[in-house]
Formats: C-alpha cells, sequence, structure tokens
C-alpha cells in the first residue's frame, strides 16, 4: 500500500507538469484552432535556460527569466505559425509547429549540448509522511500548477483580454467581425502557452533532468493530458495530466519502465478513437 | 454628396465560382435598404466582402467616399460599419455583458493588442455609458447580463448581436438574415426595434433577408439580387407592385388573379 502511495505520489507530481503543459496546448488550440506540437519544446526551454541560470543568479529569478524569455520566443512562433490571414490553413500551422520543435530542439543541442541538464530541488530534505516519502519539490509543483491554472480561468473570465481570447473559440467569425485582432490574440495564447510550459519544465527539471531531446515526450504526455478534455477544456486538461502522471508511474513502478511513453500514446489513441466515434454517432 | 456605403462593380469569388458579379448599390446616411433574393444570390457574400470579411476579386467598397476595398473588418469597424451575422454567432460561453462590451474592445484594435487594451481601459467610463444606453435600447439585455449568450432564445440572441454591434457605436448596421430562424412574433419586434433606431438615432441599416416581405416593410428601397447579378432595384413600394418580385418572392404566383 506505501509503495502505491508513493507511486501515486511521484505521479501527481509529473502530472501537474502534463497538466500545464496540456492547459498552454488547450488555450493555443481554443484561441486558434491550431494544435501546437512545440509545446514540449517550451517546457524544455524553461527548464534548460533556468538549471543554466541558477550559475549566475537566484534560483526565482532564473526562473522568472526563463519564464519570459521563453513566452517571448512562444509569441514569436505563434507569429510564424498564424502565417497570413486567410492563406495559412490550420494543418499548415499545425505542420510548422512540428518544424518548429525540431529546429528548437538543434539550437537547444547547440546551446546546451547534449549533456542532462538539473538544478537543486528546493529543499534537500523530504518529508515522512506515513512512509510515503514526499519532496517539497512535490508541492511546489502542485501549488505552482494549480495556481497557474486558477489564474488562467480567472483571467479568461474575468478580464476583457481574456474575453477576447474566449470570444475567439467561441466563433472567430464574430471576434473579427467586431474587430477584435485574432492574430494578436493567437500570439498572446501563444506567449502564454509557453510561459506555462516552461514552468512545467523548470519545476520538472531538479527531479527529471532534461535534455534537448525530452520535448518529444513531453508534447505527447501534453497532448494526451490536453486531449482528455477534448482539447477544449483546462479543467480537462488538468485532470488528463494527473491520470496521465499516476498511470504511468503504476506503469514504471509495476511493470517497466520502458513503457513510460507508451503509456501517454495509449491512452491519448484510446481518447482519440473514443471521441471521434462518439462525435459521429452525435 | 458621398453616400455613406457606395458599392462599385463588385466581384467575390470563391475558386472558380463567382459568388458575385458586379454588384453595385448605394446607401445614403440614415437609409434603410434591403437586399432581398434567393438563397445562394450572393447577398451574404456582398455584405461579408463589404464588412472585409472576405477580400474582393474585383470592384470598389467606399465608405464616405474612401476606397476601404479589401479592408480588414476592425478597419471597416472604425469607419462606422458594423456587421450582425447570420445566424447571430454570440459568444456563446461567454455572458451576455460580456459579449456587448467586446463589440466596444473589438473598434479599438487596430492590429496591436497592447495599445488596444489601454486605450479600453482608459476609455471604461464612456463604454459603461454606451453600456447603459443599449441596456435601455433593450432592457431584456440588463436583465440577461449575467447569462451565457448560448444559453439564451435565438430572438435573445439577435438582440445580444444586435447590441454587440451597437456598442461599436456604428452609423450603419449591416444586418445578415434578421429573421433567420427566429418566431415571426420576435422578428416584429426586432424590426420595430430597428425602426425606432433608425429613426431615433439616424443609424442606417443594411438588411439582407429572404423574407421580402419584412424588408419591403422595414426598408424604403431594396435591392434584388439573383445569380450574383442586382436585377431590379429601386423605392420598396414600387418593388411589392413589380409582376417579377411578386411572383418570385411575395408568393404572388399562388394568388393569380385576373382582373
Amino acid at each position: 500500500m506505501t509503495n502505491f502511495l508513493q507511486l501515486v505520489v511521484v505521479g501527481l507530481s509529473s502530472g501537474f507538469a502534463y497538466a500545464l503543459v496540456g492547459i498552454g496546448m488547450v488555450l493555443i488550440h481554443r484561441t486558434t484552432g491550431i494544435v501546437n506540437f512545440a509545446q514540449g519544446a517550451f517546457a524544455v526551454m524553461g527548464g534548460l535556460v533556468t538549471a543554466t541560470l541558477v550559475d549566475d543568479v537566484p534560483t526565482f529569478l532564473a526562473g522568472l527569466l526563463a519564464v519570459l524569455l521563453v513566452a517571448a520566443v512562444g509569441g514569436a512562433m505563434g507569429f510564424v505559425a498564424l502565417g497570413r490571414r486567410g492563406r495559412t490553413t490550420l494543418l499548415a500551422s499545425l505542420i510548422i509547429t512540428l518544424g518548429l520543435a525540431l529546429l528548437t530542439s538543434a539550437v537547444h543541442l547547440l546551446v546546451f549540448t547534449d549533456v542532462p541538464r538539473t538544478y537543486p530541488r528546493i529543499s534537500a530534505t523530504s518529508w515522512d509522511v506515513g512512509g510515503v516519502t514526499v519532496d517539497p519539490q512535490y508541492v511546489l509543483i502542485a501549488c505552482v500548477s494549480l495556481a497557474s491554472a486558477l489564474l488562467l480561468t480567472f483571467v479568461l473570465r474575468r478580464t476583457i483580454v481574456g474575453n477576447a481570447l474566449v470570444a475567439c473559440s467561441d466563433s472567430r467569425r464574430a471576434a473579427e467581425l467586431v474587430g477584435l485582432s485574432v492574430r494578436s490574440l493567437g500570439v498572446l495564447s501563444f506567449a502564454v502557452s509557453a510561459a506555462l510550459g516552461a514552468l512545467a519544465g523548470l519545476l520538472i527539471i531538479p527531479l527529471i533532468p532534461l535534455t534537448y531531446d525530452s520535448d518529444v515526450s513531453i508534447a505527447v504526455n501534453g497532448f494526451a493530458a490536453a486531449a482528455f478534455g477534448g482539447l477544449d477544456s483546462i479543467r480537462g486538461a488538468l485532470a488528463g495530466g494527473l491520470v496521465l502522471g499516476i498511470a504511468e508511474n503504476l506503469v514504471i513502478g509495476y511493470i517497466d519502465p520502458q513503457y513510460q511513453l507508451a503509456i501517454g500514446l495509449v491512452i491519448m489513441l484510446m481518447i482519440i478513437s473514443w471521441r471521434s466515434r462518439h462525435e459521429v454517432a452525435t | 454628396m458621398t453616400a455613406l456605403l457606395e458599392v462599385e462593380g463588385l466581384q467575390v469569388r470563391y475558386g472558380p465560382a463567382l459568388a458575385v458579379d458586379g454588384v453595385s448599390l448605394r446607401l445614403e446616411a440614415g437609409e434603410r435598404v434591403a437586399l432581398i433574393g434567393p438563397n445562394g444570390a450572393g447577398k451574404s457574400s456582398l455584405l461579408n466582402a463589404v464588412c472585409g470579411l472576405v477580400k474582393p476579386a474585383g470592384g470598389q467598397v467606399r465608405i464616405d467616399g474612401d476606397d476601404v476595398t479589401g479592408a480588414a473588418p476592425g478597419a471597416i469597424v472604425r469607419r462606422g460599419v458594423s456587421q450582425v451575422p447570420e445566424g447571430r454567432q454570440v459568444f456563446g460561453t461567454l455572458p451576455v455583458e460580456s459579449n456587448l462590451l467586446l463589440g466596444a474592445y473589438g473598434r479599438l484594435f487596430r492590429g496591436e493588442l497592447v495599445s488596444a487594451t489601454l486605450r479600453y481601459l482608459r476609455g471604461r467610463a464612456e463604454t459603461r455609458a454606451r453600456l447603459e444606453r443599449i441596456y435601455e435600447l433593450l432592457p431584456k439585455l440588463r436583465e440577461l447580463r449575467e447569462r451565457p449568450a448560448g444559453q439564451t432564445s435565438g430572438g435573445e440572441q439577435q438582440m445580444v448581436a444586435i447590441g454587440r454591434a451597437l456598442m461599436a457605436d456604428p452609423r450603419l448596421l449591416a444586418i445578415d438574415e434578421l429573421s433567420l430562424g427566429l418566431a415571426p412574433v420576435v422578428v416584429q419586434d426586432l424590426a420595430a426595434f430597428l425602426r425606432t433606431l433608425n429613426e431615433e438615432r439616424g443609424v442606417a441599416l443594411l438588411l439582407v433577408e429572404q423574407n421580402a416581405q419584412l424588408a419591403f416593410e422595414l426598408c424604403s428601397r431594396a435591392y434584388v439580387l439573383e445569380a450574383g447579378r442586382c436585377v431590379l432595384e429601386g423605392r420598396s413600394a414600387e418593388l411589392q407592385r413589380n409582376e417579377l418580385v411578386r411572383t418570385a418572392y411575395l408568393g404572388g404566383g399562388l394568388e393569380v388573379v385576373p382582373a
């Protein structure tokens, strides 16, 4: 039982990171219709940049700078991926994000080499809760993820800019007709999603060292989390991330660590095939 | 004198198909003009080309005499022409009030998010005042202001869409299919509201309508479109007596009455 709980607790920590990546995907998908495959690259960049900066500046500042940098890069990627109004199809945008993900990965290899990077956790000592080891870093990930999800929900509901983002997802046509710049809002959604991805990466990297090519597994897991809520629900992505993180860790603990990534893929395929059947039926 | 809206030889092309093939029209400030015609005649395409949703393949659109052909939708809104789209297209998950506020926010965009938002925040008092005016014009919207727009009736959604367009303070309201999918009673109320809006506030109307009877009642002039061309134009009273219009659009074919 203790072993099971331990696996769940560890799974929750990576689950929150997947959730953050997934929420970013949901935001971009809702605002622009694009499925952003560069979402994993945002997390890797956030992690690697923070791990490098902590040598020179305090950890909090390093993290903040990394988030800002990745948000800017994400906005620029969105600008490229959105292409030209009325000329770039969603499929083209999706392929562009895939290309940008590969490009980013190559840049990471050049800048950070292929050595796995990490930096010290928030605290070296961990707590013992009824035989289950709880690392303070897990708690930090959970708190930051939940706070980000709540903040994002608040912004989308209560601020005019957030409402405008939702408007794009409710009716892109009407959003254009009232004069909203659907393109700027799309770029904004990319920047915000990139910031969320960067947070996921920089929070998880003390637990799981990342390399330039970690982005694929993060993107797959983030997408699986997002697909859990049909790519359109923040709550769904949060739940999806947690389910995925726990399932993955149970597989690692009880079956074989080799199947870690397969879990994400299998869950993703199951959801997609179930949904497509469901949607055809209704 | 230059007209509020002038369309000259407008062409709209979807792939190889010409949806609008050289239509011209003119609308003076404060006028009520209808575009009628069967499904697929090009009425909505014409409206969307005027409002910047589709780029015309040819011809010209002028507002106050200035060429705005192919301008972005936001630029047309800032020129004082707002569209109420076909099927209402409200922002369904957002409350009614947010729908209205976005109508004011949208007008402030010149392609740039940050400055538009700053302008919006600075002008909040004025936006609030305009919102109050809309609530006075359409009191039903005040009752519904907290409700997600998607959870209101068809007629209420049409009010939301009209209110949203009015928040941009337009001089011309272009309405695509006012009556589509709405109960006749609701349509009559909306028509009465639009007439008052026009007479008391001087907002011009360009009404795209399949219901010719309604179009003639509400508008003083009309253009008849068929297969992308304008086949007739004139005062509603005259068009109502026109043999072609009677048979094709007013159900006259069923009541052939020899004298």
